[in-house]
């Protein structure tokens, strides 16, 4: 199959289309889209737009009425659909661990459909719990139920990366934790994909989520119809039409803001603190202006420099006094 | 959390080991059989009583019954459990109306009906009893195979089959475990229903305790029916008692 490279590889949608029988609309109506190797994409649309059926025809849980889905070159619906899924890491809401069943032969589930023999499964287990930081040790023979939500989110994430497939599919996984948990889950998620480096498919109706995780944001809309599909930065900085607008919201530039590290601009003069209140290389820039607000100043000092307000607006393509003619450099 | 640890524990220490409350049924069992013994010793037997209770005939009866109970209950977890299956699965949606109507069916007939018409096709004998024992306790079991099946998270379903489970393996791992103590539960019921029914084997020469009730009552000698309906309720407490200690010993762990 495609996971001679544990790697991300290419996925390729060619006109894909689902129409339901006796319903008026396809739910999803010729969709292309081509997911770069190694990127994590997000889907992110209204409740009913399509999004979740269009990832659930990648993995063939729904069978495409037409159309074409290309992972690594290979065509997916040439395939048999449980062999499929065995090399397609997926991960659901409802995170769906097996009350039965110790975290330990939760996680190894795959592996053992797959046929690996019992010491492989056991280490490879001890190290997907390292990696979603769980001590193995202490959660290798609990039962799902003696964990709390984020952990078992976690062990959710760990299930699907457990064969170390290419691709992973991801529908709100992280949409039934408390929001502090969910900070934290995106944060280490962000850290482990860094690492990973798998073509992943992330479905939200949170735009937050969307900026935060993705490398690109597919915006659906009715009938998994794009919106937009571009970078975070250049969707908040340059939205295709109203639909795209409104789903960002009111605070696109604090956005984008938040979307940069300190490190990034050039900072002038010298570094010499002066009083100034002081920001870290990897604060982002959002940060930066909250300091600057907060201490009533126009500009902060990095470890390299000062860093000014007018250095800020730059950086999201506005002059500092300009009112009008906003400028956007980007795109 | 160690909340939550100190109740799993708690769980882990009542559900997997055979407690004071597990021994309440057996004791009292004893202490009744022990009263019902020394009050017949009490009474002087004629001769058509001693005819009946004497050990011979009583242990003979009582392996009847039994017999009767175990291959009837055999018989209701081969049919009734593949049938709960087959009725569960939504693929099967218009055949399960007529599963479950013939598993009313078999429960709504009076059993000593059934155990008429049967005698007029296969003649009297254990083979009849078997009949209108098994058709009185196919619904418990098949209709909590279904329902036990059914009540499993559809979220379970769609983890298992997006991580490359064939439909077999998700019955066999995953919804068949999950539904083990509901089919437990309504094998328990099943027996219990099975040994009371068996005293009507007596009426078709099958055996069984109700053989001790029905002369009592044909020749008007109460203790002997007295002590053919005690041994049986003795005998449903009993197998209750075991199915309760079957039902802790195989719920899957983590539940």
């Amino acid at each position: 199959m495609f996971d001679r490279d544990t790697e991300g590889v290419r996925i390729e949608l060619r006109s894909l289309t689902k129409h339901y029988p006796g319903q008026p609309a396809p739910a999803v109506d010729n969709v292309t889209l081509d997911i770069p190797a190694g990127e994590l994409v997000v889907f992110v649309g209204p409740s009913g737009c399509g999004k979740t059926t269009t990832m659930k025809m990648i993995n063939r849980l729904v069978e495409p009425t037409s159309g074409e889905i290309l992972i690594g070159g290979q065509d997916v619906l040439s395939l048999d659909p449980d062999q499929l899924r065995r090399h397609i890491g997926y991960a659901i809401q409802q995170v769906g661990l097996f009350p039965h069943q110790t975290i330990a032969q939760n996680i190894g589930l795959v592996p053992n459909l797959l046929g690996w023999p019992a010491d492989r499964i056991s280490a490879r287990v001890d190290e997907l719990l390292s990696l979603v930081n769980l001590e193995p040790s202490a959660f290798r023979d609990r039962y799902p139920r003696q964990l709390s939500g984020g952990q078992q989110q976690r062990v959710g994430v760990a299930r699907a990366l457990a064969a170390d497939p290419p691709v992973m599919l991801m529908d709100e996984p992280f949409g039934a934790t408390d929001p502090i948990t969910r900070e934290h889950l995106q944060n280490e998620f962000v850290k482990l994909q860094k690492q990973l480096r798998k073509t992943i498919i992330f479905v939200t109706h949170d735009f937050e989520e969307a900026i935060k995780l993705g490398d690109r944001i597919a915006v659906l809309r009715e009938g998994s119809h794009i919106a937009q599909y571009d970078t975070p930065a250049a969707i908040l900085a340059d939205p295709a039409d109203e639909y795209v607008a409104s789903f960002i919201g009111q605070d696109a530039t604090l956005k984008r803001l938040a979307l940069m590290r300190v490190s990034e601009v050039s900072a002038t003069g010298s570094p010499a603190g002066s009083g100034l209140p002081q920001v870290s290389a990897d604060a982002s820039l959002r940060e930066a202006l909250d300091i600057m607000i907060a201490h009533g100043a126009d500009r902060c000092a990095t470890p390299s420099g000062v860093l000014t307000y007018a250095a800020l607006c730059e950086a999201v393509g506005t002059r500092a006094g300009e009112q009008e003619d906003v400028v956007s450099s980007e795109r | 959390m160690s909340a939550e640890t100190l109740a799993v524990g708690h769980s882990r220490t009542s559900g997997r080991t055979v407690g004071a409350r597990h021994l309440i049924t057996p004791v009292t069992i004893c202490a009744v059989l022990v009263a019902l013994y020394a009050w017949v010793g009490t009474l002087e037997l004629d001769s058509i009583e001693q005819r009946s209770l004497n050990q011979a005939v009583i242990l003979t009866k009582a392996v009847e019954h039994i017999q009767m109970t175990v291959a009837a209950t055999t018989l209701v977890v081969i049919i009734a459990i593949p049938l709960g299956i087959a009725a569960s699965r939504s693929r099967n949606r218009l055949i399960t109306p007529v599963i479950l109507t013939v598993g009313n069916l078999g429960q709504a007939v009076p059993s000593i009906g059934l155990l008429v018409l049967a005698t007029f096709l296969m003649g009297v004998g254990f083979q009849t009893a078997l009949v209108g024992l098994v058709a009185y306790a196919v619904l418990p079991v098949l209709r909590n195979t279904m329902v036990g099946v059914q009540q499993v998270d559809p979220a379970l379903i769609e983890a298992a089959r997006g991580m490359g489970m064939t439909r077999g393996q998700i019955l066999r791992r995953v919804e068949l475990k999950l539904a083990v103590p509901a089919i437990l539960a309504g094998l328990r019921t099943a027996l219990v229903l099975t040994v009371g029914v068996a005293t009507l084997g007596a009426f078709v020469a099958a055996g069984g305790f109700g053989e001790l009730i029905v002369n009592g009552l044909k020749l008007n000698r109460m203790p002997v029916t007295i002590v053919g309906g005690v041994l049986t309720a003795c005998i449903a407490f009993f197998i209750d008692w075991l199915g309760g200690l079957a039902e802790d010993l195989l719920k899957p762990r983590g539940m």
